[in-house]
């Protein structure tokens, strides 16, 4: 059975609630008309297989590094500390 | 250059002005950097070296930009302390041509807004009324060079955040074709209409700026090679005989008086000029507007995802994971921020998807076909900026409809992923310059037979 999930929990927000303000968007949406046209024709924003770029690692700079170190918002006893994962 | 003042002392001074405005466009002064490189520009002129055409050039940057080392805050409490790791490939390539940056410019947060009051730091004031807004997002950055602060900026413009706050600034602002310029280190809004744009205050300016950011980046796959726009193939526009404007968007009860009096006179003066003038049909602004949102809020609600306070960003320890992501997210993200997410998360929903989001994407095609169509009959579209004159400060938080109706002229080109400029003239918030896709040239082309015609 599918688990109901409501859009707090979809976005991670405390206590969110959809907005009728944007409601009213989707409503608009929901009346307008639509095309039989292939669905995303006009999306060519795929990238072709000639242009992908090498699967390679590449390595960071070291200051890149350090930055990357400084941005994590907790240390102790330098490690980097997350939240406790619980299972559910 | 005019070398009674040397580079520093302009960096100077332009700092100075930043540092005391009283406008809010700044979120962090990079004054030890920029004086750093002015001395560097002084040494080369006083060595007799040859400097580039940005060289020494001041200029801003919105703060969605990462420049490494420095803090790019979305103007958000989430990332209030966050500093970039790497530079975006755009502003990498504006600091190789020698430009220095000043500021990081304040604006809507996450570019979530059309008016910069959606910050922490404060909301812009328009330069030429401060009572009123300063347009968005990229409000900061349309102001400093307005005002002068900076030479150009760097916004960027998702639905019209670099073109309305040019308009209601009276300057000129460039969406360019999407994928001309590189989105790698610009802080994902709507990946699919995201662009990287100049705001300045001359068409050469633009043009300069643009060439130097263009190009295709490894690092952003939607980007291709274009080419360099040159001085004098821009400076004649014969080859434009005919061009076209949507009639639903000044015969409507949305758009000013004023507005759509200027327009239409601004429309005889080019006729005047032999141009053949074609009314257009185009979408109701409210289906324009809703499509955007729709597919801006899902991509928003994906790209923001990634914001949950555990690698970086202000997080807010709760009992376990789940509790730390969500009261980090409600804490740090502003009402307008929460608002597109859930709308985002909405649509992307089982059961919701198939009637909105999908609707929604084939709306966009059905957009872009009629834009093909439009340009095998015209070769530019002209447009008002905005349907009514910037609102006063307040009056667009207490109103998001309204605020999102009034992106009703800029979101269609978005869309489509055209190129526009704003210029500033024609109407109070200036006109929007559209051609076909890769026809940037064009756009800058209209724009300076504009600037003889009108």
């Amino acid at each position: 059975m599918s688990k109901i999930m409501t859009v707090d929990v979809l976005s991670s927000i405390k206590g969110a609630q959809p907005s009728e303000t944007v409601n009213k968007l989707f409503e608009v949406i929901k009346k307008a008309n639509t095309t039989n046209n292939s669905f995303n024709k006009n999306h060519n924003n795929a990238v072709s297989l000639d242009d992908l770029r090498e699967d390679v690692v590449i390595d960071s700079p070291q200051a890149e590094k350090q930055i990357i170190i400084e941005n994590f918002p907790k240390e102790k006893n330098g490690f980097l500390v997350v939240s406790k994962v619980i299972e559910e | 250059m005019n070398k009674e003042i040397t580079c520093t002392q302009l960096v100077q001074e332009r700092l100075d002005l930043l540092k005391s405005n009283t406008n809010n466009t700044v979120n962090s002064l990079l004054d030890t950097l920029a004086l750093e490189l002015a001395a560097k520009v002084d040494a080369k002129i006083a060595n007799g070296q040859e400097i580039g055409l940005l060289e020494g050039i001041p200029f801003g940057i919105k703060d969605v930009y990462m420049v490494q080392g420095t803090y790019t805050t979305a103007s958000s409490d989430l990332l209030k302390k966050y500093k970039s790791s790497y530079t975006a490939t755009a502003i990498q390539k504006l600091f190789d041509a020698g430009a220095i940056p000043l500021v990081k410019e304040n604006c809507d947060s996450f570019g979530h807004g059309s008016s910069s009051e959606n910050t922490i730091f404060g909301a812009v004031k328009n330069a030429i009324n401060p009572d009123l807004v300063g347009g968005g997002s990229s409000g900061g950055s349309a102001v400093n060079v307005a005002k002068d602060y900076t030479v150009f900026s760097i916004g960027g413009d998702t639905g019209g955040s670099v073109r309305q706050p040019a308009g209601y600034n009276n300057i000129y602002g460039l969406k360019p074709t999407y994928g001309r310029i590189s989105r790698y280190g610009l802080m994902a809004y709507a990946s699919s209409t995201d662009c990287v744009g100049p705001i300045a205050k001359s068409i050469e300016d633009i043009r300069i700026v643009l060439n130097v950011m263009s190009g295709k980046d490894i690092k952003d796959q939607t980007t291709y090679q274009s080419e360099t726009i040159l001085e004098d193939n821009i400076l004649n526009a014969d080859e434009i005989k005919t061009i076209g404007y949507f009639k639903n968007f000044i015969e409507n009860d949305a758009i000013d008086a004023q507005v759509k009096s200027d327009f239409l006179a601004s429309i005889e003066k080019i006729k005047a000029k032999g141009i053949e003038v074609k009314e257009l049909d185009f979408f109701e602004s409210d289906t324009l507007v809703s499509t955007y949102y729709t597919l801006a809020m899902a991509e928003t609600a994906s790209n923001l995802s990634r914001l949950d306070g555990t690698n970086y960003g202000a997080r807010i320890e709760g009992d376990n994971l789940k509790d730390t992501y969500s009261i980090t997210r409600s804490e740090n993200f502003s009402e307008e921020t929460k608002r597109r997410i859930v709308g985002g998360n909405q649509v992307l929903s089982q059961g919701f998807s198939d009637e909105i989001y999908l609707k929604g994407l084939n709306l966009r095609d059905q957009i872009s076909d009629n834009f093909e169509k439009d340009f095998k009959e015209v070769d530019i579209i002209l447009s008002p900026v905005t349907p009514n004159s910037p609102p006063k400060i307040g009056d667009s938080l207490s109103d998001p409809l309204a605020m999102y109706l009034s992106d009703a002229y800029t979101v269609g080109f978005s869309l489509g992923q055209l190129p526009t400029l704003t210029v500033p003239q024609g109407t109070e918030t200036g006109l929007q310059i559209t051609a076909a896709k890769n026809n940037d040239e064009l756009v800058l082309k209209f724009a300076n037979f504009l600037k003889d015609t009108i």
